[in-house]
């Protein structure tokens, strides 16, 4: 009985260990096909050619086109093979790309665009019909697109003035028009690849970029060359250095980091944030860290408004009060990002911030409670009214959340518990954290939402948001419902008028702010770590990296 | 017991006092270390060890030899109560199928067949998945994936006692058939358990642990020994003292179980 359970046990110490040479000796075989050292003498001299290793932690695309549903991962990819109508510059400036200029009219609800000529590398010419058949793929619910569709809600249909023009038709004036093309979100596809059939495009999208999908393998990896007719966004027909990119799949953020370290790859996505506080410190690591908060939505929580005891201004503020996460952030997040106090990412010109909002005053929130009706406390210290406890459940998406990010919501938990909120954290996958979100099961929730420019309020903080799409996602999960904030929205998202839209803007982040609707954190973290590679950058729009420029020193 | 503990050793002492240790935490954790294992001090945090902290701090700057001390409820205690449910499912179906009819016997030796086939691990995942994640979840689901491994040693047991001369003459002398069971047939079947018992509270321990570690166990802050390993996991070579301490309670406890149970075989407490 004793003995032969011995046996089971080393005969799976050995397979691992046999399965662990397998993984390391593939790892070894991709880092030396990488590499083109070619006997450069120099330390660190850029060598043309070459294949960059490029470790994921983000979850791995059940699609590769980004029209298709419309996730972070996918962005970071497409930004690779595909290019939008136009680009964004680091100060928030619309710049051309695949449209090299653009003039709107007095109504602001037709919009005339030229393009650049380029060709998509599968050979079929990039042309108005293109961006007309991008646009409707787009809007076809079949498509099943659900950030690109939103983005484009007020392209009523693109009208082919002739090869080089395209006209938009919008059914209401939309002051985001330009910020929602630039996103990888609405980037252009060959009409011939989107003619294949979602399955077929979904693996390998067609575009002009300056890599092409060539191929990829399930739970590992996708493959990338080097477009060699590639044209840059000034004109310049210049290709990338590299010969291709192998894009790896590692979820687990020690393994990339010490994958990284071992040069078995040149750069890594998510990585923790003491590694990079760690790489910052030691210079003779060699690692280069590039911070590029995403923009948007600020990361945050949402307090749910719309049942209790959230519905209570004075328990929503209360727990902002006690919640105190700066101590958490300075130490967790190693000095690689700062507190927020507002509703928008800080690399959003319009952010608008109130500090003063959010001191910590366990006194004034114990009072607040106190008024609120929630008087008496259980045996566990839990205040109660009228038989219910001060109850808020926080599902946490583990696929969303850090392992910093998570034991700060520990702390916040031990914070509001000394005031009597019993915090229940829930820590569950995305499909079950979706579907928690769908039935309301939640007083608390911190959700990510990228989205070029101070648009994404409206989406966030709307009453229309708190509607669920046919999909059953719903973005508004604060429940903010305030007829007068929708006004300031709505009128934000339409005027022409710059002065005006800053100013509504910031309006309406003081009302998200004053109603205590959210507990600012911090910007939705995104930070790279490059080794053993140069030249790597980040496109300003979504804050996806960009290897155009990039190479692999030796 | 006394004839047991004659012939222990000394490192089945050693064991024994470990495992009482360990008790004291699961009853009183408070004696061993008052403070409060779910208390933080953000900017005390990723201390190493030192006097004041002899397991160093986490990353919420909480004391990890508190939170080691007071997880032995969750990973110790669940680990017993996972045992107690495997156990009492096993008794019976063990006893069903060793004194029921023919056919019963086949029925359930064909079911614990299945089930023991299946990997406990494997078992438990199932179950916890359908479940949801939770202690309550894991002590279910480990209890219910080790109640084959018993069934089938209480079966035989049962068996080879039930058909022996002592029984049949307890039958003969017309007592009566629940006085069988409880006089005869039940001590002497189940006694060679307790080693084996012992044996099983080790690996549930290290089963509920290892869910934990996976997130499908204790849920945060509860200072579960699996859960502090897993949340230490992405420290370790920033912080190694975050997972030394939980690794130690589960090394230690597993192994002291199994001396244990191991010195029980021996001396023929089985």
């Amino acid at each position: 009985m004793r003995r032969p359970a011995l046996l089971p046990l080393t005969a799976t110490l050995a397979s691992a260990a046999l399965l662990l040479a397998a993984c390391s000796g593939t790892a070894g075989d991709d880092a030396s096909g990488a590499p083109d050292a070619s006997g450069d003498a120099g330390a660190a001299t850029p060598s043309a050619g070459g294949t960059l290793v490029y470790a994921s932690g983000d979850a791995e695309p059940t699609c590769l086109d980004p029209h298709v549903g419309g996730n972070y991962p996918q962005a970071l990819l497409a930004s690779q093979f595909l290019e939008p109508l136009v680009g964004r510059d680091a100060d928030g400036t619309i710049t051309p790309w695949l449209a090299t200029e653009w003039t709107t009219s007095d109504d602001g609800l037709t919009w005339d665009f030229t393009l650049a000529e380029r060709t998509f590398t599968d050979g079929t010419a990039f042309d108005a019909e293109a961006v007309k058949a991008n646009v409707e793929h787009l809007k076809d619910p079949a498509t099943g697109s659900s950030t690109g569709y939103l983005a484009l809600a007020k392209v009523d249909s693109v009208e082919v003035v002739d090869a080089q023009h395209a006209r938009f038709h919008l059914s209401e004036p939309d002051a985001a028009l330009l910020e929602s093309l630039s996103q990888p979100w609405t980037a252009m596809e060959s009409p011939t690849g989107i003619a294949r059939g979602t399955d077929a495009n979904c693996l390998a999208p067609v575009g002009t970029g300056p890599f092409v999908v060539t191929g990829s393998t399930p739970q590992q990896q996708v493959d990338l060359v080097r477009n060699d007719d590639y044209v840059r966004p000034d004109g310049t027909a210049e290709p990338a250095l590299l010969d291709g990119i192998t894009w790896r799949f590692l979820p687990d953020a020690a393994t990339r980091y010490a994958a990284l370290i071992s040069g078995e790859v040149q750069v890594i996505d998510n990585p923790q944030p003491d590694t990079i506080a760690a790489a910052d410190a030691d210079s003779s690591l060699g690692v280069e860290h590039i911070d590029a908060p995403r923009p948007g939505s600020v990361n945050r929580i949402e307090l749910n408004s719309g049942q209790a005891p959230f519905d209570d201004l004075a328990v929503r503020e209360a727990f902002i009060r006690a919640a105190d996460p700066e101590p958490g952030i300075e130490t967790l997040f190693a000095g690689v990002t700062e507190r927020s106090f507002s509703p928008l990412a800080s690399v959003e010109p319009l952010a608008y911030s109130d500090p003063d909002l959010f001191t910590t005053d366990v006194e004034a929130a114990n009072a607040l409670l106190d008024q609120a009706g929630w008087t008496t406390r259980d045996a566990d210290g839990v205040r109660t009214k009228d038989g219910n406890r001060l109850t808020v459940r926080m599902p946490v998406s583990t696929n969303q959340s850090v392992a910093a990010e998570q034991s700060l919501f520990e702390q916040i938990q031990a914070n509001v518990a000394g005031v009597g909120f019993e915090l229940v954290l829930e820590p569950m996958d995305l499909g079950a954290w979706y579907t928690a979100l769908g039935n309301k099961e939640y007083e608390a929730v911190s959700a990510p939402y990228t989205k070029v420019g101070p648009d994404v309020l409206r989406i966030l903080y709307h009453s229309d948001g708190t509607v669920p799409a046919p999909s059953g996602y719903f973005a508004n999960h604060a429940f903010v419902r305030d007829a007068e904030l929708d006004a300031w929205l709505d009128e934000a998202a339409s005027t022409q008028d710059d002065d005006r839209r800053a100013e509504l803007v910031q309006q309406a982040q003081q009302r998200v702010l004053e109603g205590f609707y959210i507990l600012p954190l911090y910007d939705q973290q995104n930070h790279f770590l490059v080794r053993g590679a140069t030249g790597v950058d980040v496109l300003h729009t979504v804050s996806t990296p960009t290897f155009v420029d990039a190479s692999l020193t030796s | 017991m006394r004839r047991a503990l004659r012939g222990f050793t000394p490192g089945a002492w050693v064991a024994l006092a470990v495992v009482v240790v360990m008790l004291v935490m699961v009853v009183a954790p408070g004696l061993i270390a008052p403070g409060d294992p779910t208390a933080i001090a953000p900017r005390e945090a990723f201390e190493p060890p030192s006097l004041a902290h002899p397991f160093g701090t986490d990353e919420s700057g909480r004391d990890v030899w508190t939170r080691v001390v007071h997880g032995a409820v969750s990973s110790l205690g669940v680990g017993l109560q996972a045992t107690v449910i495997g156990v009492a499912l096993a008794m019976v179906l063990g006893f069903a199928a060793g004194l029921g009819p023919r056919w019963l016997d086949a029925g359930i030796a064909r079911v614990v067949e299945v089930l023991y086939a299946l990997p406990t691990m494997v078992l438990a995942l199932l179950l916890v998945t359908v479940r949801g994640p939770g202690l309550a979840a894991s002590v279910l689901a480990v209890g219910l994936a080790t109640a084959p491994g018993y069934a089938r040693i209480l079966r035989s047991r049962v068996r080879g006692v039930a058909t022996s001369g002592y029984v049949a003459a307890a039958r003969l002398d017309g007592l009566a058939p629940a006085r069988v069971l409880t006089r005869h047939i039940a001590p002497n079947a189940l006694w060679p358990l307790v080693a084996v018992l012992t044996l099983g509270i080790g690996q549930a321990v290290v089963w509920v642990a290892g869910l934990s570690f996976l997130g499908l166990g204790a849920l945060p802050p509860s200072p579960e020994w699996g859960a502090m390993l897993n949340a230490g996991r992405v420290y370790l070579t920033t912080a190694w003292w975050l997972t030394v301490g939980p690794g130690l309670a589960i090394t230690v406890t597993a192994a002291a179980l199994t001396a244990l149970g191991r010195a029980f075989g021996r001396v023929g407490v089985a």
